[in-house]
């Protein structure tokens, strides 16, 4: 299956990153992890957190799939899980979202020049 | 070396305008008409517009988006050719996007019209192959940036 099928099958997906980054920790963390791959660690020394706060943070993001981790050795990466945000998702709903008020834009033109018309007459 | 995936989308737009075919026509077929209501628009800037209405004839247009936008600041170029036209009827054109000189996808935009008592029905149908593979970190970047952008919108409503 394809992210943007895969996205498109699950609508409540997008609540669940929007409630997964309705915390700032969280944030943090994503912003930190879509620059680049870190160690859980890291994260905690970088947010001044325990790691079992930033532990519980990460099963969050990862629940609704923002980030994944992978053990390397005796450490613990995360990255991002690229289907948790399908940017093509957003790009088709970017096209659509832009046709339609192109369109509205041609109804109010239509009505304005319907107007024009009868004000002539 | 990865492999670079097209993913395929359909959408249908159905439209009722109050005013005859002939007039919904012509503000398909008359570049400045066009340009009211297809380019101009508040989330960009239009670098340029331009429209010849015959079959093989082109249609090629640039916008920059204004910050606040999914994709500040970044350009857009569609460059279209008309495929078939039929007046009061259809047009049909083949285009393709870019963003930020990367093309992204190729689309074929078909307009039907039909007139009943004095209103015209349009459907708009978008059948595109979006060639963002595997990889495409700037999409994926523009993507992160509105997912951001519609949280703070998100979270400023809610304060």
């Amino acid at each position: 299956m394809t992210m943007a099928a895969a996205t498109l099958a699950a609508p409540d997906r997008v609540d669940g990153i929007f409630a997964a980054l309705g915390d700032g920790t969280r944030r943090a963390i994503f912003r930190m992890v879509a620059e680049g791959p870190r160690t859980v660690s890291a994260l905690a020394q970088a947010l001044g957190v325990s790691l079992t706060a930033i532990t519980q943070h990460l099963r969050v993001l990862q629940g609704c799939g923002l980030l994944h981790t992978r053990k390397e050795g005796r450490v613990r990466i995360c990255e991002v899980d690229r289907q948790g945000l399908d940017a093509l998702e957003d790009w088709i709903a970017f096209n659509r979202q832009m046709w339609e008020r192109r369109f509205d834009a041609l109804d109010a033109m239509l009505r304005e020049e319907g107007e024009g018309k009868r004000g002539e007459d | 070396m990865s492999q670079a995936e097209a993913t395929y989308n359909t959408f249908i737009i159905d439209r009722t305008f109050e005013a005859p075919a002939a007039r919904v026509f012509a503000a398909f077929a008359d570049p400045r008409s066009k340009r009211r209501w297809f380019a101009e628009g508040q989330s960009h800037d239009v670098e340029r517009f331009a429209m010849q209405f015959e079959v093989g004839g082109r249609e090629e247009s640039a916008y920059r988006f204004r910050p606040g936008t999914p994709f500040p600041g970044v350009l857009l170029e569609a460059s279209g050719e008309f495929l078939d036209i039929v007046p009061g009827q259809r047009i049909v054109l083949a285009s393709t996007m870019s963003i930020g000189g990367r093309r992204i996808s190729a689309a074929l935009q078909s307009f039907e019209f039909s007139e009943a008592g004095g209103q015209t029905r349009m459907r708009f149908t978008h059948q595109a192959a979006f060639f963002e593979g595997a990889d495409g970190p700037a999409m994926r970047q523009a993507g992160w940036e509105q997912l951001f952008g519609q949280l703070q919108a998100d979270l400023a409503a809610q304060a």
